[in-house]
């Protein structure tokens, strides 16, 4: 059979600042590819790809350079910064994006189809669970941007319905490495957990110190006072090192330990195809699915119009590494399954939790988010003998 | 009472623009200057505030805010900390959180990043006449809320001008207002004197416990 050939974008920054995630992001787009072409799909994509380096001004050139190419389709960006720089070109110049990242959700545009989990596929699922399992007093420690910002929220209002109060909430520069004094203030507040927004570099300095300044206390810190996340991957793990890896939780649509032949085989494939990493990333698989459903799309559509392979994305679906993936029509965002695990002694995760089956995309949270923001609880007064 | 007149010609405002360094502004700068406004930059460095309030003066200057900055609206959860000035703010993450930040503030209007050249005139005007509407309106309510506490000392005026007069309580009302009027100040104000002048004087219904 004749395969027709479609040119495609990749706009990832593979150097850079969040260039570790990003490589496994590549890595996932370009195994796809290459599944794609060897497959019986009937189409072959010609991948052109494109490194911004993570400055703002690199995508935008980036975008303008490969749409200018005549390409009508780019798998790209992983900060929501770069994203919402470059949508209105993609709106002027009628393209479409695959954003493969999980995300805070609060956006749709009918200019991209967004493969990563929204904010009621990881950050909701992960209160639910801390709050049925680990207690009702967080302390919030992130990263000075939007990610932290709003998944510290989403945080707040649901232990606030729930009777529950987040202890205080601290919120440090991107790259920052000197914890000791919050470190000290969690100790003091003893919360039920830590939820951590902190990135890159600053979450794995802060996983090792904060287990080095339990250890010292006689503290067991997985246990008693546990650092939950929602953007923890395999690869990061790794780069906290062997004495602060274990007992960590993280909400996720993907782990690369989950069960099944499907997954084994992509773990494998992805394994032989990049032996040198980085390891695989639930925004890895994201790309990975992000390429095959927009091979598929165009299969279906026949044609790179964007009208075309937007209805045709939306009535396929795919077996992904994490189980079946489809797209809802409405928002563009994709129907995952959200998970919960438990970072164990070798850099991987143990399931601890999963939805029984795909969760619809709600990056509204229209239907988890109370219409009134609730009250906090303000910090009762101790009683001083 | 009437509104606070349109404001639609702006010439003459500086326009103070705080956003991350980073911010593509040039389009919003140019359209405001087309607008007759002068714009000055305010950069955001460490901690906020980082715009001093005192020096604003509400006919001469508008805040534009980017609220992709981290903590807009901190610090501002009374009225008296929110700018005396108009701010519009500028929307690129569209969460809960960042519009919160614009609302402490005291946004009244909100302008979509990238910005498009044809809605800030409409923005402008939107936040300008919306922030005087709004001042306005708290005057309005600061006014009534000291009127209402001064009601109490023209209830004590109605009874004790009952009692030396008399009188029945419209008659007495009547007086009050009557002699107000001449004096030249608000019933409540004219009461409270009449109150503060006595205020040993003794409430008729203890007077009348204290005879039986």
């Amino acid at each position: 059979m004749d395969q027709r050939r479609h040119r495609i974008g990749i706009l990832l920054s593979s150097t850079g600042p969040y260039g570790l995630v990003a490589r496994s992001m590549l890595n996932g787009a370009l195994l796809a590819v290459e599944e794609v072409n060897a497959g019986p799909g009937g189409v072959a994509l010609d991948a052109t790809v494109v490194d911004p380096e993570g400055a703002i001004a690199g995508y935008v050139a980036g975008a303008e350079a490969l749409l200018g190419s005549g390409i009508r389709h780019v798998v790209g960006c992983y900060t929501s910064s770069s994203r919402k720089e470059i949508i209105p070109i993609f709106e002027k110049r009628d393209a479409l994006l695959w954003y493969p990242s999980h995300y805070e959700g609060f956006e749709t545009s009918a200019n991209v189809v967004y493969t990563g989990a929204s904010p009621n596929q990881h950050i909701v699922p992960l209160v639910q669970h801390l709050l049925a399992c680990r207690g009702t007093t967080a302390y919030c420690v992130g990263a000075n941007y939007i990610w932290a910002w709003e998944n510290n929220r989403i945080l707040r209002e649901a232990l606030a319905l729930a009777g529950g109060r987040v202890a205080a909430e601290r919120y440090f520069p991107v790259g920052e490495t000197e914890f000791d004094q919050v470190i000290a203030a969690i100790l003091a507040a003893r919360p039920d957990f830590v939820f951590s927004t902190l990135i890159g570099v600053s979450a794995y300095q802060f996983f090792r110190d904060f287990r080095r300044a339990c250890l010292a206390r006689g503290i067991d810190q997985p246990a008693r006072m546990p650092i939950a996340s929602c953007s923890l991957s395999e690869p990061e793990l790794e780069a906290i090192g062997p004495d602060a890896v274990d007992g960590h939780l993280s909400s996720s649509v993907y782990f690369s330990s989950l069960a099944g032949a499907r997954n084994r085989a992509f773990t494998a494939a992805y394994g032989a195809r990049f032996p040198a990493g980085p390891t695989l990333s639930a925004d890895a698989e994201a790309s990975y699915i992000a390429v095959h459903l927009l091979a598929a799309a165009l299969a279906r559509a026949g044609t790179e119009d964007v009208g075309a392979v937007r209805s045709s994305a939306c009535a396929v679906a795919f077996d992904a590494p994490q189980g079946p993936v489809r797209l809802d029509e409405a928002t563009l965002h994709a129907c995952l399954t959200p998970r919960i695990g438990v970072s164990t002694r070798a850099a991987r995760f143990d399931i601890v939790a999963q939805a029984s089956e795909p969760v619809a995309p709600d990056p509204y949270l229209v239907r988890s988010a109370p219409r009134v923001v609730p009250a906090s609880r303000r910090t009762a007064l101790r009683v001083v003998p | 009472m009437t509104g606070p007149r349109l404001v639609q010609n702006f010439s003459g405002t500086q326009a103070l623009l705080v956003v991350a360094p980073t911010a593509a502004t040039d389009v919003l700068a140019a359209t405001l200057m087309k607008l007759g406004l002068t714009v000055a930059t305010v950069l955001p460095a460490g901690e906020p505030p980082w715009l001093d309030l005192a020096i604003l003066e509400p006919e001469r200057h508008l805040v534009i805010v980017d609220g992709d900055l981290p903590m807009p609206g901190v610090g501002a959860s009374a009225v008296g900390d929110l700018p005396p000035v108009p701010v519009l703010g500028l929307v690129g993450v569209e969460a809960p959180s960042r519009l919160k930040g614009l609302l402490q503030l005291g946004a009244t209007g909100l302008l979509r990043k990238p910005i498009h050249g044809a809605s800030v005139y409409a923005a402008l005007f939107l936040a300008v006449n919306e922030h005087n509407r709004r001042r306005l309106l708290e005057e309005r309510l600061a006014r009534h809320e000291e009127r209402r506490r001064g009601r109490r000392f023209v209830v004590k005026a109605i009874l004790r001008v009952m009692h030396e007069h008399g009188l029945d309580d419209d008659a007495a009302f009547e007086l009050l207002r009557r002699d107000s009027m001449r004096a030249r100040r608000p019933l409540e104000e004219h009461c409270e004197a009449l109150v503060r002048a006595r205020p040993d004087h003794r409430a008729a219904p203890e007077r009348r416990r204290a005879q039986t």
